[in-house]
């Protein structure tokens, strides 16, 4: 079939003035070499400053954990803020109520795999937490879909995945993601097969029968908006978790310089029964930015702690926190919020006990 | 024109409602902003993400702060 030009053009709003070519993306070119030329002069530059500039010795406690400290905070900045501009421009094509859509009326199964998928990239913030969780059964998506969701949007975390993916390989990176659909997936299903409707606040089932009201059509923005987006992205991202990032790399300088290997072999190592427990246990009231805890990671695991328990640490501080808990709590009753709690705290421990088993 | 700003309040909401309030008095004129922070109207209003903004019962966008320049724009609209 011969296509019309003007049909396959109904791509395209009508054609908008010419931007100068620099706001259109033309500042990368500049950028991106600047970027890595700062990102390759960091090692040098930390240990000058360390050994040299402060006079620390070398193989020391205290001058290694300086030079982690000195290394990382570049590093960890400048990879932050590549990692998050990529991620909020790739989410401009992706938003919650497009998500919500796909997921409508899905069936269990399907709808939990593909829910689970979805939360990893769509662009969520636990303050949309609420309104997000009644839009999406509202629309149809059952309560077990809308749970993996849930776990899956806040646990797979977009910038902790492409920050471990830079940081730690892409084994780690992959095994973080797998993980955690998986339990997001499991959870949801779970969770669906409660039937667990009665457990939402009385004023949530009430809202659920009222018909939907109008709603806002989406506007699609041009390549210079989704780069501007990026842009804005990391002026508020970067600009509130840096402090987060601070502290994540002094507990991680602390970890390298100061906490002997055999210290952590014993109480993160796999031969320690109790290690997982202990790191969901820990992990979940300490709410950090996601991207806080990879210097952290990255500290452990270099000090010999078992990836399984490590995983485990760090999905109950990122998956399962305190101030989200708070906040579903307007929704759901103590029950509902238990069991939510509960499936992804045992699928947590139940996934760090399977890879200090099999790794 | 009645424009309502919907957060629960966290700090995204909070810019919103800041640059919504600069647009409305660069626009001039008499317009009423009001912020809804209460989740069964947000809910009866069909917000999925915040911060969202709607102008006389219509909602415009959400999940997004708009710059003032931006809603200055659409209040134009």
């Amino acid at each position: 079939m011969a296509a019309d030009p003007a049909v396959t053009c109904a791509c395209g709003a009508p054609p908008a003035p010419r931007e100068p070519f620099l706001r259109r993306g033309g500042w990368l070119l500049p950028a991106l070499p600047l970027w890595v030329l700062l990102y390759a002069a960091a090692p040098a530059a930390s240990k000058w400053t360390a050994f040299r500039l402060l006079g620390l010795t070398p193989g020391s406690r205290l001058g290694e954990a300086v030079a982690f400290f000195l290394y990382d905070v570049p590093k960890v900045l400048l990879l932050l803020t590549l990692i998050v501009f990529i991620v909020t421009f790739l989410q401009t094509f992706v938003s919650p109520l497009k998500v919500r859509d796909a997921l409508a009326r899905r069936n269990q199964g399907l709808g939990n795999a593909l829910a689970s998928l979805l939360g990893i990239v769509t662009p969520f913030c636990s303050c949309s937490a609420v309104p997000l969780f009644i839009g999406f059964l509202r629309a149809g998506v059952p309560l077990g879909v809308t749970f993996s969701f849930l776990v899956a949007a806040p646990m797979v975390n977009e910038v902790a995945l492409g920050m471990l993916f830079a940081m730690a390989g892409w084994k780690v990176a992959l095994l973080y993601a797998a993980t955690g659909v998986s339990i997001a997936f499991t959870a949801g299903l779970v969770l669906g097969r409660l039937r667990m409707e009665r457990h939402l606040e009385g004023w949530v089932q009430d809202a659920l029968k009222a018909p939907a009201l109008g709603e806002g059509g989406e506007e699609r923005p041009t390549l210079t908006g989704r780069l501007d987006q990026g842009v804005q992205g990391v002026r508020d991202i970067v600009g509130k978790v840096w402090p987060f990032i601070l502290a994540g790399i002094l507990v991680g300088a602390f970890i390298h310089g100061f906490v002997p290997e055999s210290l952590m072999a014993g109480m993160l190592g796999r031969n320690a029964w109790y290690s997982v427990p202990l790191a969901v246990l820990v992990g979940i009231p300490l709410y950090s930015n996601a991207a806080g805890v990879i210097p952290i990671v990255e500290a452990l695991l270099g000090k010999g702690a078992a990836l399984g328990s490590t995983l485990a640490f760090m999905m109950a501080v990122i998956g399962l926190s305190l101030p989200e808990t708070i906040i579903l709590r307007k929704v759901m009753r103590p029950p509902l919020i238990a069991a939510f709690v509960g499936v992804v705290g045992a699928g947590i421990i139940l996934v760090g006990y399977l890879f200090n088993a099999i790794l | 024109m009645l424009i309502e700003v919907f957060g629960p309040g966290c700090a995204k909401c909070e810019t919103l409602l800041k640059h919504t309030k600069h647009a409305v008095e660069q626009l001039g004129g008499d317009h009423t902003v009001i912020k809804i922070s209460d989740y069964p109207a947000m809910a009866a209003r069909g917000v999925l993400s915040t911060p969202a903004l709607a102008v006389d019962g219509q909602l415009k966008f959400q999940g997004k702060v708009a710059s003032s320049a931006e809603i200055l724009e659409l209040l134009k609209a």
